[in-house]
């Protein structure tokens, strides 16, 4: 045994402090991007109104010159650009206005088609009204909150004690705060299709906290230590499979869309390995040691 | 031995049987596809008037009309299409061969005259959604409250607009969100004419005025008959096109047919007017101004002997602009078509705001399918690797991987059948079913093979399931109030995955714990 094994086994009340100040420090990140930007993530296009106008990608562009150009014919109007990348490839290239008038965006497509050669049919464009993408966003939120509480009546039903299920809700919740925080850090814009890949990180973050729950609670033919080495098994195995798939995902897709679902997801997969594994594991052990201390 | 005995149970049949019953429903055409299908005729266009009819939205892809030969040369490509229709010479008889029938008609000056939209034929039944096709998406929200009727006729107005202007391929539906306010989602696939957005977003309140009456408003109450062919509507030759300022205007004209209530009363509006002469010609008074939406589109002088007169048939007029005296002509008879689709459409219950609009670029999508495609099979590739690393038996990642491509076919067979469409919602739900399906297979994996040996196989297995209902159940409360938040723009995505998951947990799932029992034991 390793002195690694043996502080996990032994330590693990001590431990539990690493996944809390990780919870904390989110918190601290949340606060301040809350404090400073008014918003507690960076909302992309889609969650806050204005145009995202895409075309392909060719050599031949001399982006910094289009971008100059481009800030100096549209002087009054918010507009960025920014690159598409896939296997370390420039793939397509994406201007981000607050327009939502379509003449004035037919104005940018036309500037666009000059200095690319491109044809109209060529762009993609995507126009989300300002108060849709509030609305948007708030029901969103609120979905992941219905989402969340109904999760947790979920496993509270299938485990029928409390601390154990709430020991899975914390992780749930955990891994969400903290992958939040991570993503804020990234400096990426969160569109729709991020806050759907949080709920879905409900559902990934919660089912390595059932296979320990289970095995833990119900196997009790075997040692303790056994029951969670056997989890972590199963449970790494699941991580590994399900963050290479992403990451596959992540590094090769064209879609911006499909590229922030798979950045969420892995950090959330990462943010749950802790979760699991310390958070979840260490209220679980103080649990059933209180538990035989009571009889 | 053991194979047939692990393929030889129910669960295992039932997965079997789902499976082949998905892929007679995708019906895959391995051997691709001949010919363009049909998506759209246009009306009083060459191929209307022979008889070519535009494709029902609910048919299986597989089912609609393709185009298979043009006087009697194999049309395999939207190339092949184009290259043989401008070969045509005007006149010259045309047979246009289709899976259903041989039209004739004579080839038209232009190739637009004709009036098809083709795209390259399926292969498959899966709809491909706009993401992956291109396309139009609008979302519209009423700009007051209204009543499910009202939004009910508004959808088929709609719809109707669409069909009256050419497009059938379209999808037209009410949206609600969780705080009950109402869209409509519109998505035109294979178009990214923005054109199409103005005929959606208005109201269409088309009325006539004589000296501020109404006399005549849009729909089939008054307006009995619009044309729409050459003889009766187009450019107006009287006016014909102008240069103004730094462009050019030009007007247009097209008869209208008023129901004999709308005739009198036009009779009643003009019989007090004053007639006033001005050399040879003779008008009244009050002129006839057209408003669209409560701006007037233009104004006309009314002749004399219509004074009193219940005439049925009117001239109704309108302009347009452009750079160029081309363009100009163009734009004109675009607002033309827009008129004449609202005025036979009539007046929509209520004002609709575009509050989303997505242009999404047919070559963009076809790319990102090739794209998701190669990613995908990368995906299973490292995952299967991983797998491998972990088991090094074939015993168990062959069936592995059979199970999560028969789940992937199941999703895809359950699209076709209820007709959705794939779009990049749909996959990221599968990406997700995908994603889950290998982790519960390693949960049942391991309860199995890992439990204690006096536990027996039918207990490991009842473990197994009760982590992956657990785990399914938690999902599923994930995904439900994604069924309504946000103006169900992400219902799609939430289907797919419910759906996917459904079918993994209690179809394929339970079936490769079964085989693995068998093939290990």
């Amino acid at each position: 045994m390793n002195w690694m094994q043996k502080f996990y086994e032994n330590k693990y009340k001590l431990l539990l402090i690493f996944p809390f100040l990780i919870l904390l420090a989110a918190f601290i990140q949340i606060g301040l991007q809350y404090s400073t930007t008014g918003d507690f993530v960076n909302k992309g296009i889609s969650l806050k109104g204005g145009s995202t106008i895409t075309f392909p990608y060719s050599d031949s562009y001399n982006l910094i010159q289009i971008e100059e150009k481009m800030s100096a014919t549209f002087q009054d109007e918010e507009i960025t650009i920014r690159t598409i990348h896939s296997a370390g490839k420039i793939i397509a290239v994406a201007i981000d206005t607050n327009l939502e008038e379509e003449q004035k965006i037919a104005n940018v497509r036309d500037f666009l088609e000059t200095e690319t050669g491109l044809s109209a049919t060529d762009f993609n464009i995507e126009v989300v009204g300002s108060s849709l993408g509030e609305s948007f966003f708030r029901q969103t939120a609120t979905a992941l909150l219905i989402g969340f509480l109904l999760m947790g009546l979920v496993v509270f039903i299938y485990f029928k004690t409390l601390v154990p299920s709430l020991a899975v809700v914390l992780a749930a919740f955990s891994d969400i705060v903290v992958t939040l925080a991570i993503f804020n850090l990234t400096g990426e814009k969160l569109s729709t299709a991020g806050v759907a890949a949080f709920l879905m990180l409900i559902g990934y973050s919660v089912d390595t906290d059932i296979l320990l729950s289970t095995r833990v609670l119900k196997r009790l033919e075997l040692p303790i230590m056994e029951r969670i080495y056997s989890s972590i098994k199963t449970g790494l195995t699941m991580t590994i499979t399900t963050t290479v798939a992403v990451l596959v995902a992540f590094l090769f897709v064209h879609s911006e869309v499909v590229k922030q679902i798979s950045l969420i997801i892995i950090i959330g997969l990462l943010v749950d390995t802790i979760m699991t594994w310390i958070q979840n594991v260490g209220i679980l052990r103080i649990y059933l040691e209180r538990k035989e201390h009571k009889k | 031995m053991t194979i047939s005995k692990a393929l030889w149970n129910w669960r295992v049949i039932f997965l079997i049987f789902c499976l082949v019953l998905s892929i007679i429903v995708i019906n895959p055409q391995f051997g691709g596809s001949e010919g363009v299908v049909i998506r759209s005729i246009l009306p009083n266009s060459t191929a209307a008037n022979s008889g070519m009819e535009n494709p029902s939205p609910n048919l299986q892809p597989l089912s609609k009309e393709i185009i298979l030969s043009i006087n009697g040369k194999k049309i395999s490509t939207e190339e092949d299409y184009f290259t043989q229709l401008s070969q045509l010479i005007v006149n010259q008889t045309v047979r246009l061969e289709t899976t259903k029938q041989v039209y004739t008609f004579l080839a038209p000056e232009t190739i637009e005259d004709i009036g098809v939209r083709v795209s390259s034929a399926p292969t498959s039944n899966i709809r491909k959604g706009l993401d992956l096709e291109g396309g139009i998406r609008v979302l519209l929200e009423p700009d007051s409250e209204i009543s499910p009727e009202d939004l009910d006729t508004t959808v088929n107005s709609l719809k109707e607009r669409l069909n009256v202007y050419g497009l059938s391929d379209i999808i037209v539906q009410s949206a609600k969100d969780l705080s009950g306010k109402d869209f409509i989602v519109i998505e035109i696939a294979g178009v990214t004419e923005q054109e199409v957005k103005v005929l959606l977003a208005q109201q269409g309140k088309f009325e006539a005025k004589i000296a501020d009456k109404t006399v005549l408003a849009g729909g089939k109450d008054d307006i009995t008959y619009v044309c729409r062919s050459a003889e009766c509507s187009g450019i107006d030759p009287s006016r014909g096109c102008s240069k103004t300022g730094d462009g050019y205007a030009c007007s247009f004209f097209f008869s209208i047919t008023l129901s004999p209530e709308a005739a009198e009363r036009q009779a009643a509006a003009t019989r007090n007017l004053i007639p006033e002469r001005d050399g040879t010609n003779c008008y009244l008074n009050e002129d006839i101004a057209l408003f669209l939406d409560d701006s007037e589109v233009d104004r006309l002088k009314i002749s004399c002997d219509l004074q009193g007169r219940a005439a049925s048939q009117i001239q109704i007029s309108g302009s347009g602009i452009g750079r160029t005296q081309q363009e100009a002509i163009t734009n004109t008879l675009q607002e033309m078509k827009k008129l004449q689709t609202v005025i036979i459409t009539g007046s929509l219950p209520v004002k609709l705001n575009v509050i989303k609009l997505d242009t999404i670029s047919p070559s963009l999508g076809k790319e990102f399918l090739n794209n998701v495609i190669f990613v995908g099979m990368f995906a299973v590739v490292s995952v299967v690797l991983v797998v491998f690393i972990r088991y090094r038996k074939l015993k168990i990642i062959l069936p592995m991987v059979a199970t999560l491509i028969s789940e992937m076919i199941m999703i895809l067979g359950f699209a076709a059948l209820v007709g959705w469409n794939l779009d990049l919602a749909g996959v990221a739900g599968l990406i997700i079913v995908a994603g889950t399906g290998v982790d519960h297979l390693i949960v049942i994996t391991d309860e199995t093979i890992g439990g204690k040996t006096e536990t027996n196989w039918k207990q490991r297995i009842k473990g197994a399931m009760f982590i992956i209902f657990g785990v399914y159940f938690t999902m599923l409360a994930g995904m439900v109030p994604l069924l309504w938040a946000g103006a169900g723009l992400l219902k799609g995505f939430a289907l797919t995955t419910i759906a996917g998951l459904t079918f993994g947990v209690l179809i394929a799932r339970p079936a490769y714990a079964t085989m693995i029992e068998k093939l290990l034991e």
